[in-house]
């Protein structure tokens, strides 16, 4: 290895992860990792993780993200089934090899001697060339048509002022990093604003953390679920932070939720949240939910919608320590937002009190889960529906911000969900 | 030869060694933020660099391949243009032009056509994506710029820079102007495509712009943003905090103390302020920036004819 490699080889290792089910959170901690730098497209990433078993529908789409890491490159498979075609894998399973295993490969990566793993999909368009239209791509005139099963741009009204600009047609996910994994979302853009979204699949499952599980069964210190919720909170703010291009602020919560205590408080995480203008990504009232699709999404959704709907009112442990549900107005994504903020806090302080106490919850089949009411019985309703009709209108980053704030599936127990 | 050498190396030299500061300077800012062991982070600028110019070149389907290659190579000529006319003492002035506001300004506008050709060239959703935010805003910062430096330009009844330096000998444009520098901050920003104004390679758009490049290309790219952000430090230095001027140290180093501290701004406000909703930032520039940029100009207007300046 030459100088120049042995230099490359001391920074962390870009890796680009395809998160399968269940899997959010261990490569969320990931990020906290030095050795390991979670870029946003496969073309930056040397090394592609694909942690979790990725289902089958997701095949295709894997393998394009494979094809588009730019070669030579490594694939690590973590706790996931490699593809067959590969002929000497890199497998584990067990978590604390994971970012050795990484930068091991990196470096592998950068010796060169790595056999050129195959290149996994023909290299031809998906679709024949139309043959139709004025100039062959089935559009009108220039413009419009799919041509190779390639959507061309064609004009078209924009929702909110009528001007006829390019509407560009595209499909997202399921391995796109702005998105929960295994979120399919076609969607009709002009510029960046949003015209049209439908939702192709919806997010992988991802349980909840395992004191809201066990809570079901039996009791269990409140302050444990308290901080449970604390660290789920400062996730979902971490995600919304990183959309927003503050990567650095939002390890610093990641970092902070690792290490949360009862008795600890976060004196500094409102002030750094909203003095980052964090709100000003998204516009008044973006991502409002009506008031039965709050009531049906429950937890924090339908607090920062106005309705105090909360399992812990119900249970006389959390009664004794005094708890009333904090709820915001607005009901849309800064709401959302303000909401995780104020009950970050008052999990803390729960938390705290609970401590002193030994206050445990009574068992009743029915947890306030991270995102709302947990049962032996099922989920709270799936609102990837609820996408189609909130994110026309708004812009691009505005959308993502809206869905981060959400409860979707992707946040839920893997129980068959209901549909709002 | 010493006319043209000497000035040709301290502007790519100041470039280089500039951008490469930027990234330093950058990580330090994220390490702090955000906590954590902080050993390998101030040479990890180095080690990424090595590691894209190790990288391959990625490539699209049917990308515009000659402009993919010049959009890095303008912006970087466009920030070397613009360093270009910035003096470093009253006798060293790398090209001494009459018209070096009106230059820089050419070198904004030219800016905002290279952005968009590095998400165009690609010819995918995401870049171009990035291409089109990063040009519907261009627009609003430039007007914006044009006002203010034109009010930085009155008290010298000049648009050489060396000129609008020298008429801060008393008094810098920072104070005298004080609506002045805050709002050529937001064009900084916008210029070097950085912290509330990265619309064109954010995150939300998995890098937007870059979000195809990789290898050399996405370094050169890197290069030529630290540059720009480098070059503006510069002209924001002339043009409100008094350029080369100071007491007891050489011109020069007082130039390059000054660059410093705004390239520290920058480095920080791109750290800690989320990134604007580009509509949202059209309207606040158009609605607020804008006319705030106006009583700038009114203001300095106002003093230079009753102020008793210059």
């Amino acid at each position: 290895m030459n100088w120049l490699r042995a230099l490359a080889a001391t920074g962390p290792v870009p890796v680009y992860a395809a998160v399968g089910p269940g899997m959010t959170d261990e490569v969320r901690r990931l990020a906290l990792d030095p050795v390991v730098e979670l870029v946003a497209t496969p073309r930056h990433a040397s090394v592609l993780l694909v942690a979790g078993a990725v289902p089958p529908s997701a095949d295709a789409a894997l393998r394009r993200v494979h094809a588009q890491l730019p070669w030579p490159c490594a694939t690590l498979w973590y706790r996931s089934r490699p593809f067959p075609e590969l002929d000497y894998p890199q497998v584990i399973e067990a978590p604390e090899m994971l970012a050795g295993a990484l930068q091991e490969l990196h470096r592998a990566v950068l010796r060169g001697p790595r056999g050129r793993e195959p290149v996994l999909l023909p290299d031809v368009p998906p679709a024949p060339f139309e043959g139709r239209g004025d100039y062959g791509q089935g559009g009108e005139g220039m413009m419009g048509g799919t041509p190779y099963g390639r959507p061309m741009a064609m004009t078209t009204d924009d929702l909110r002022d009528g001007l006829a600009l390019d509407k560009l047609e595209l499909s997202l996910g399921p391995f796109f990093r702005g998105l929960p994994s295994g979120l399919v979302l076609g969607l009709s853009l002009q510029g960046d604003v949003v015209q049209r979204c439908s939702v192709e699949a919806p997010p992988y499952p991802e349980p909840p953390a395992p004191p809201f599980l066990q809570a079901l069964e039996r009791p269990m210190p409140i302050a444990a679920l308290e901080l449970a919720r604390a660290r789920h909170h400062l996730g979902r703010l971490a995600e919304a932070l990183d959309l927003a291009g503050l990567g650095a602020p939002g390890r610093r919560l990641l970092r902070s939720a690792g290490g949360l205590a009862p008795g600890r408080r976060l004196r500094w995480l409102g002030p750094l949240v909203l003095g980052s203008g964090l709100l000003g990504c998204v516009g008044t009232g973006h991502g409002r939910l009506t008031r039965d699709q709050a009531v049906g999404a429950g937890g924090p959704a339908a607090r920062a919608a106005g309705q105090a709907m909360d399992a812990r009112t119900e249970d006389p442990g959390y009664r004794q320590l005094g708890f009333e549900p904090v709820v915001q107005r607005g009901g849309d994504t800064r709401a959302r937002w303000r909401q995780w903020l104020d009950e970050i806090d008052q999990s803390l302080r729960l938390a705290a009190r609970a401590v002193d106490t030994d206050a445990h919850t009574a068992s009743s089949g029915a947890v306030e889960g991270p995102c709302g009411r947990l049962t032996r019985d099922g989920n709270p309703p799936d609102l990837c529906p609820v996408l189609e009709s909130i994110l026309p209108g708004c812009e691009w980053g505005e959308a993502l911000a809206v869905i981060a704030s959400l409860p979707l599936a992707g946040t839920m127990m893997p129980f068959p969900a209901v549909t709002a | 030869m010493s006319d043209v050498l000497l000035p040709t190396l301290a502007v790519l030299g100041t470039l280089l060694a500039g951008a490469a500061l930027v990234a330093v300077l950058d990580q330090a800012a994220a390490g702090v933020i955000a906590g954590g062991p902080f050993r390998g982070r101030l040479s990890a600028p180095l080690a990424r660099a090595a590691l894209l110019w190790l990288r391959p070149d990625a490539t699209t389907e049917h990308p515009d391949a000659l402009l993919w290659r010049l959009a890095p190579a303008a912006y970087l000529a466009l920030a070397a243009l613009g360093l270009a006319v910035v003096p470093w003492s009253a006798e060293f002035v790398p090209v001494r032009l009459p018209t070096g506001v009106v230059l820089w300004g050419a070198v904004e506008a030219l800016a905002t056509v290279v952005i968009f050709l590095q998400g165009w060239a690609p010819n995918a959703p995401l870049p171009l994506l990035g291409a089109y935010r990063h040009a519907a805003a261009g627009l609003s910062y430039i007007l914006v710029s044009m006002f203010v430096l034109i009010a930085a330009a009155l008290p010298a009844e000049s648009l050489a820079f060396d000129a609008v330096v020298a008429s801060q000998e008393d008094l810098w444009n920072v104070v005298r102007q004080p609506l002045g520098l805050p709002l050529f901050l937001v064009v900084g920003l916008g210029i070097g495509v950085w912290g509330p104004l990265r619309f064109a390679d954010a995150a939300d758009l998995a890098g937007g712009t870059t979000a195809e490049t990789s290898g050399p290309r996405r370094l050169a790219w890197a290069l030529a943003r630290g540059a720009m952000l480098v070059a503006f430090s510069a002209v924001a230095a002339s043009a409100f905090l008094g350029g080369w001027l100071g007491p007891w140290l050489p011109g020069p180093v007082w130039l390059l103390l000054k660059m410093l501290l705004l390239l520290a701004l920058l480095v920080l406000l791109g750290r800690l302020l989320a990134r604007i909703a580009p509509g949202r930032f059209v309207g606040l520039a158009w609605l607020v920036l804008l006319p705030l940029s106006f009583a700038d100009l009114l203001w300095a207007g106002v003093l230079a004819l009753y102020g008793g300046t210059p």
